[in-house]
């Protein structure tokens, strides 16, 4: 029997369709309705436009686009001829606010979607409270706008750096709001100090924590989430950050990855038009997201964890849960070692000189963004997006499911497969643009 | 008393849309206790008591209907096109609010299908949408994302009853008759008509040949800042005009010149007016703003 669910709070909505044997799910196609047309209105304008249209793809990870974007326009700079120079300042300053919107979506999916849907599972003493992510996820985007001038939607990145000039007074500001929001994490979501969390080696260090990630963690046991959901066990990285390393991994063994093996096609689902695409490395899909980019980076909690529950839900959400605390030390790191001395912007040659490819990618909250590019004396000839939830939660056929597919089938009912579905961090706007 | 316990329901409607609005509504510092103010029968994010399915069936209506995004009359809300949907809560609600500038006038969403998507109340600049001849109740929240707290000064005042004055293209008056230069750190330099002359400094002004839509631009982000903190020219980013009805205009990092006096002036001042003042202005050496202002870092 076919079943449908329609799936929301997830940036938009996505339908499922399930067959089923009694309850237990056998197989799951995934559809995206909505399409927007991103890519073409880009085409014809000046590469610079780009900067302000793509931060508009996704309200919740603008930010990623504005520098997969940036960086695909200094790629192209580069084949053209006319290298870009960057300082480090410029490439800090980048990286921090990267880091910070990716801490807003995690505190957001944590409280606003996780806690609150694990709770409709049936787990007690979860209580979740949605306008504490609301809370934290502001006060990182303050953090950001300092440097930014604004999140949602801002276009402080360009070719040869970034617009800003901060002074010391807004660094220590930033600072300042930065230890009061690792706080906060530290009493209400870990229930333990930073530090104290990042050396934690083992699963079983959850046991004594009275905080929202130990009710996290024992309510995943409960639902039996350590045995469901499991994927490929492999994975793909392919941002280049301080906080994680690009590879490809088969379960925890690393491997070099090439982005020009990453291909796509359109998504697959019977009955109803998607506008999503099946994106693959060579000819396999692979997962992508903070539980791959935490393997990649030998985060000993996660890799214990993936040993005994393989990429199972449980490994997969506590990994994004978990990756908040990590990027909340690295912001620090990157706070405290900003040199402001050096220049924000070294003006790159005029883009009229510019006719080549450019590719820019970057780890966005839910894993690798890829913009690519083809400019005319610096106009857009043609622009592709190639978003991580597009390699997550594609739709193919049953002899070669999608990760998020391969997941849900097993799955003892409709209510636990979205619930996988969901660890994913679903994002339809940028699945479709 | 009945007014202090009575909570007006509200319904939040997403058209074509990136959530930007949504997210951006998230920053209002005082969201626990606007939110107190209402009864939330749908949000896209936050806790509410009704699903998108029940929604759709449009069996009761609100006081206050929040749209988001663009109107694209054949686009489906589980199963529902909006132009249903929107029809139907219009109708009832006291209050419509556009929430953004795709709402508002069409935004990015427009120029990405023009013949097919468009504001509530407006095409671009002009009259036009469902909600055309109920141009009355519709209040435009225009900006890429709306400003957080432009949206909780309308909700408030809904909440509190009282009446919210706007202007020719709906926008409230208390928060667009100002324009996005007032409150700009950079003013001094726009007077004296010193540029900016590169990217990443904190010194000059963008509106010369960077860009800046500042005094052509109806919002008061530098009165109001972003986030609580900063604004775009804040750190050295132009206006690009986000709440006028004509965003996104084109090659937004420029100022057309005409023998390097800006196309456009500030709205309000004659053109020649202008060109005279810049002429006398320009004739100033100001040693103070020609100097980098600090080397503290
Ligand atoms: S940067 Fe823009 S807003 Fe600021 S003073 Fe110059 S023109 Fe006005
Ligand atoms: S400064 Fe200009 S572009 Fe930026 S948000 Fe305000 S009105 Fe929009």
């Amino acid at each position: 029997m076919m079943t449908k669910a329609l799936i929301e709070h997830i940036e938009g909505e996505a339908s499922l369709y399930f067959d089923t044997r009694g309850e237990k799910i056998t197989w799951a196609e995934i559809a995206f309705p909505h399409f927007r047309g991103m890519e073409r209105m880009l085409e014809g304008r000046k590469a610079t436009d780009a900067l302000v249209i793509t931060p508009r793809v996704c309200g919740i990870c603008g930010h990623a686009h504005l520098m997969a974007t940036v960086r695909a326009i200094e790629a192209a700079y580069a084949q053209a001829g006319y290298p870009v120079e960057l300082t480090r300042k410029a490439r800090s300053i980048r990286e921090l606010t990267l880091v910070l919107e990716m801490i807003q979506n995690h505190f957001k999916w944590l409280y606003l979607v996780i806690l609150p849907e694990l709770e409709k599972l049936g787990v007690g003493g979860i209580s979740p409270a949605p306008l504490k992510g609301a809370y934290a996820a502001a006060q990182a985007t303050k953090i950001l706008a300092l440097f930014a001038g604004q999140w949602p939607h801002s276009s402080y990145m360009i070719p040869g750096g970034v617009t800003c000039d901060p002074t010391h007074l807004e660094r220590i500001q930033a600072a300042g709001l930065l230890d009061e929001l690792i706080g906060f994490f530290e009493k209400e979501t870990a229930g333990v100090g930073l530090d104290a969390l990042l050396s934690f080696a083992s699963c079983r260090e959850f046991n004594p924590l009275q905080s929202d990630l130990g009710r996290l963690e024992k309510g995943l046991i409960a639902t039996e989430m350590h045995k469901k959901g499991m994927a490929y066990d492999r994975f793909v990285v392919l941002g280049e950050h301080g906080f994680t390393v690009r590879a490809r991994l088969k379960h925890t063994r690393p491997m070099k990855a090439d982005p020009s093996q990453v291909s796509t096609e359109p998504a697959v689902c019977r009955d109803e038009t998607s506008h999503a695409r099946n994106v693959r490395y060579g000819k396999h899909f692979y997962e992508v997201g903070p539980l791959a980019r935490s393997i990649s980076a030998d985060t000993a909690l996660i890799k214990n964890m993936h040993r005994r529950y393989k990429d199972s839900v449980y490994t997969r959400v506590m990994a994004r849960a978990y990756e908040t605390a990590v990027l909340l030390q690295h912001a620090k790191t990157l706070l405290a070692e900003l040199e402001l001395s050096e220049p924000s912007y070294v003006p790159p040659a005029p883009l009229e000189r510019i006719s080549a490819e450019g590719e820019g990618i970057v780890e966005a909250p839910r894993g690798p963004l890829m913009h690519r590019m083809r400019l005319e004396r610096g106009i857009v000839a043609e622009y592709g997006i190639i978003t991580p939830t597009q390699w997550n939660l594609g739709s193919s056929v049953m002899s070669d499911p999608a990760p998020a597919q391969k997941a849900m089938v097993g799955a003892a009912d409709i209510a636990e497969a979205t619930f996988v579905f969901r660890s994913f961090d679903v994002c339809s706007v940028c699945t479709t643009h | 008393m009945r007014s202090r316990l009575f909570k007006p329901t509200l319904i939040w409607l997403q058209g074509v849309t990136c959530n930007g609005n949504t997210h951006s509504f998230l920053n209002l510092p005082y969201l626990p206790q606007l939110l107190a103010r209402f009864e939330i029968l749908y949000h896209p994010l936050l806790p509410c008591s009704q699903n998108l399915e029940e929604i759709a069936r449009c069996r009761r209506g609100c006081d206050v209907l929040v749209f988001e995004g663009a109107f694209d009359p054949m686009m489906e809300r589980a199963g529902v096109t909006l132009e249903r949907l929107v029809a139907y809560y219009a109708e009832e609600a006291g209050h419509v609010i556009a929430a953004g500038s795709c709402a508002s006038f069409g935004g990015i969403f427009k120029a990405a299908a023009p013949e097919r998507n468009s504001g509530l109340a407006y095409a671009g600049e002009h009259p036009d949408g469902p909600l055309l001849g109920k141009a009355g109740k519709v209040i435009n929240l225009s900006g890429c994302p709306v400003h957080p707290e432009w949206l909780g000064f309308a909700l408030m005042n809904i909440a509190e009853g009282r009446p919210i004055s706007v202007d020719a293209l709906g926008r409230p008056t208390a928060l667009y008759r100002h324009m996005a230069h007032d409150g700009c750190l950079r003013n001094e330099y726009f007077e004296w008509k010193v540029d900016a002359e590169q990217f990443g400094r904190k010194e000059g002004c963008l509106f010369y040949e960077h860009g800046c839509r500042g005094p052509l631009t109806h919002a008061s982000c530098n009165r109001t800042l972003w986030n609580g903190v900063s604004s775009k020219m804040r750190v050295g980013t132009p206006c690009f005009g986000c709440t006028e009805p004509d965003f996104p205009r084109r090659n937004l990092f420029e100022t057309k010149t005409n023998m390097s006096i800006p196309e456009e002036v500030p709205v309000g001042v004659s053109k020649r007016a202008y060109l005279t003042m810049t002429g006398i202005a320009k004739s100033f050496k100001i040693k103070r703003l020609e100097e980098r202002l600090t080397d503290d870092d």
